[in-house]
């Protein structure tokens, strides 16, 4: 072998003579922050690129087959390719049993029905995403609402000069109202679809047409009485309070229809105390109006205003305390942190705007009033915040989520509701295909279509932070 | 054309001559893989969230569901330490067995409480779905597969849908700006193919069928497991008296062995528009038409008590 010559440097066995240098190669980083950093950077949110691989953001999908109803590859009708993928099939043992219904059911209510489990692994639910703009929003509409409540006393009451003025303080504070909910929502650009069919099971539907139906018949009443057509104006203005009744309320029902513990569980305490809060924060707006427009104090709508703003604070008072007594584990998200300050601050701030025209004397008593309804306008405000806060505190108290659903959470726990609700979700037979149903699809293409042109003349959607 | 154009079947909560297809998702042999999270991930081109390592978290670095993650696998960590253990916590030396002497590993295993149980967490596709009820838009539809699907074209993010599952599935994408939740595979669907999870679980613990045939399938696991000694088996979602069910039956339900607050889940759930509607409504309504005629009243009074 030695004698095979071969390229000098080389070994015999042809392998090269000195060992090869060893690849440079990057030296290894003195800590871990860098990557630590870099990993923090490609996984934050805020920057994260959501472009999806097809078709543009917010429109229909543009992916289309090749060739029109063409087979898709290995596929068997029926979702036969599913039975593939079965490991277990009839002839392992993974389900040998014979079956028996009464024993599964038995095992799952013998699981389902024991004493509360510790810890709860949550999250168990979502909370609610809203933010400031949501309060907000049920401030003006609550506000709007309790000023056509006004405006339609003051005509039954005859004094039609007050009654034009506190329509016009409803158009005037319900205006911010669609600002606002627009301004809430993941794709602004598309509002209008809000409105591209009726829905009365959902109140967020329900909502926005009255709120749509509200706002109208405000503008109508406003300009009738700007024409000096009065009896259109009373009569509008009549039809807006009907609307308000429930533009002032629905806000408590759309949050007592959720799987928030504290929301839920002050389902029929919700709605009347938003109606209170809405009712004061409205007369409060209206009597400010008319007190800067010089109406005497001794007037009896000033008077009438003053007493509407009153009681209204003392219902929502006595409601609230007696709801939250009765909440039991579910109120633990009012009594602590952000909701429980805000509730505090509202409770005295509308507090000392029962107080203050008390205790006022003489020439004080004109300002103490005024003073008074602006507390009550701020306390409303806090309200609307210290709710939406506790719901969202609630949510993340996954131990009252718990409780509420093995319906042990208040202290008044009610039955589980029987099967008399559940009748919304009956089999209902599909709308015949009339000329209503025509009217309905045509309303919704428009719709699509208005939003979809929206949405495109608005190109880049505001990117939303999380909150 | 536009799938903008929805017809306004779609107020109707059930179709009439849907078959109903779902999913069976079978704890006992989850493996904890998460290859369903990144099968769902790649089909339905979702963004990962971001994935963090929390403490008592099981090694679970996705943590829920959410508007980009659609399927998640949960960990959940059951410690109970053993008497011994607990003994050597109080500051004794730690036992080590004497030379020849080796521990009984099996019994080790089987004795003590510390388990580590997976679960690979959905949309529930419920019978009652809050979230359908919920959805202002009628974004949220009821397919003929009887599954509830997102249309993403149509939602315009309100967020309602988020509090109203008593599940805790659906959320709010914060960058895109809409609601997101499983479609179980509804395009896969229309073209015969079974969803992305469940074709890539390597265990079959995802199982994706006809409704009944998969309901019968998992009664009698649950059967064969209680003939094998796990007491503790039951389903969550399907096989209840109908008094108990869960949000009307889940159309995607669940073979478990613990409690249902271990695995994040309700022990009874409705949609809560259905629960409440009814009631919170009339007393809202009927309170503000009370207001409205106080006011009335008070306004009388006042000018009468002038005059």
């Amino acid at each position: 072998m030695s004698g095979d010559g071969g390229q000098p440097g080389e070994s015999p066995l042809g392998l090269p003579a000195e060992p090869p240098a060893p690849e440079p190669h990057e030296e290894p980083p003195a800590s871990t922050a860098g990557r630590d950093e870099s990993w923090t950077a490609d996984h934050d949110t805020t920057t994260r690129d959501a472009t999806p691989a097809l078709g543009t953001r917010g429109e229909p999908a543009s992916w289309r087959r090749a060739v029109p109803g063409a087979k898709v590859a290995l596929a068997r009708p029926g979702w036969g390719d599913a039975g593939w993928s079965y490991l277990f099939g009839r002839d392992t043992s993974y389900a040998e049993a014979e079956p028996d219904p009464d024993a599964v059911a038995a095992a799952n209510e013998r699981m389902r029905s024991q004493t509360p489990v510790e810890p709860v692994h949550g999250p168990v639910i979502h909370a609610a995403v809203w933010t400031w703009e949501v309060p907000l929003y049920f401030w003006f509409g609550g506000m709007a609402s309790g000023a056509s409540f006004a405006a339609l006393a003051a005509d039954i009451a005859g004094d039609e000069a007050s009654a034009r003025v506190a329509r016009k303080v409803a158009l005037a504070t319900v205006l911010p109202a669609p600002a606002l909910l627009i301004a809430d929502l993941g794709r602004p650009g598309r509002f209008l679809n809000m409105l591209r069919i009726f829905k009365p099971r959902s109140p967020m539907n329900l909502g926005a047409w009255c709120l749509v139906a509200f706002s109208a018949a405000g503008a109508g009443a406003v300009g009738a009485d700007v024409l000096g057509a009065g009896r259109a104006g009373r009569r509008l203005g009549a039809l807006q309070a009907t609307l308000g009744s429930y533009l002032g309320s629905y806000t408590g029902v759309l949050l007592a229809t959720t799987a928030v513990p504290i929301w839920a569980r002050s389902r029929v305490f919700l709605g009347p105390i938003f109606v209170a809060t809405a009712t004061a924060t409205g007369a409060g707006a209206t009597r400010l109006t008319l007190a800067a427009l010089g109406q005497a104090e001794d007037h009896p709508t000033h008077v009438a205003l003053a007493r509407m703003e009153a009681g209204a604070i003392l219902a929502e008072l006595a409601l609230s305390t007696i709801n939250e007594r009765r909440l039991g584990r579910a109120g633990e998200a009012l009594a602590h942190g952000t909701p429980a300050r805000l509730s505090r601050i509202a409770k005295t701030l509308v507090s000392s705007g029962l107080l203050l025209p008390l205790i006022a004397r003489g020439r004080a008593r004109r300002p103490a009033q005024n003073v008074a309804s602006l507390l009550y306008l701020a306390g409303g405000l806090a309200f609307r915040f210290a709710w939406v806060e506790a719901g969202k505190a609630s949510a993340h108290d996954d131990d009252a989520v718990a409780l509420m659903a093995r319906g042990s959470v208040t202290a008044d726990e009610r039955l589980r509701v029987g099967t008399e609700q559940r009748a919304l979700s009956e089999d209902r037979p599909p709308l015949a295909d009339g000329g209503p149903v025509k009217v309905l699809r045509a309303w919704s293409a428009a719709v699509g279509r208005a939003s979809l042109f929206a949405e495109s003349v608005l190109k880049r959607v505001r990117p939303r932070s999380p909150a | 054309m536009s799938a903008t154009v929805a017809a306004p079947t779609e107020l109707a909560i059930h179709r009439s001559g849907a078959r109903r297809m779902g999913f069976f998702t079978d704890t006992t042999t989850c493996i904890g893989c998460k290859a369903c999270e990144v099968a769902c991930k790649q089909w339905n081109d979702l963004p990962a969230d971001g994935s963090q390592f929390k403490p008592g978290g099981g090694y679970d670095h996705t943590g829920e569901l959410s508007a980009s993650t659609w399927r998640h696998v949960r960990f959940v960590e059951l410690l109970e330490p053993s008497p011994a253990l607990q003994a050597e916590a109080m500051g004794a030396l730690p036992a080590i067995p004497p030379a020849g002497e080796l521990p009984d590993l099996v019994a080790m295993a089987q004795g003590v409480g510390n388990k580590w149980v997976f679960m690979s967490d959905v949309c529930k596709h419920c019978t009652n779905a809050g979230c359908l009820d919920a959805c202002p838009t009628g974004a949220l539809i009821r397919t003929e597969h009887e599954t509830v699907v997102l249309q993403a074209d149509v939602c315009n993010g309100c967020g309602y849908c988020v509090p109203a599952c008593p599940f805790g599935v659906v959320d709010r994408d914060p960058v895109d700006g809409r609601a997101g939740k499983c479609t179980l595979c509804y395009d896969r669907l229309e073209d015969g193919l079974e969803p992305a999870c469940a074709k890539a679980c390597p265990t079959d613990s995802i199982q994706f069928g006809p409704y009944e045939e998969l309901v019968d399938q998992a009664g009698r696991r649950v059967l064969e497991l209680h003939k094998r000694g796990i007491e503790g088996a039951y389903l969550y979602g399907a096989g209840d008296e109908p008094e108990h069910d869960l949000a009307g039956g889940l159309g995607a339900f669940f073979l478990l062995t613990e409690a249902p607050e271990r695995y994040g889940l309700p022990a009874e759930a409705d949609s809560p528009i259905q629960e409440n509607l009814v009631a919170a409504t009339a007393a809202a309504l009927g309170a503000g038409l009370l207001a409205a005629a106080a006011a009335a009243v008070i306004f009388t009074t006042a000018r009468r008590g002038r005059g």
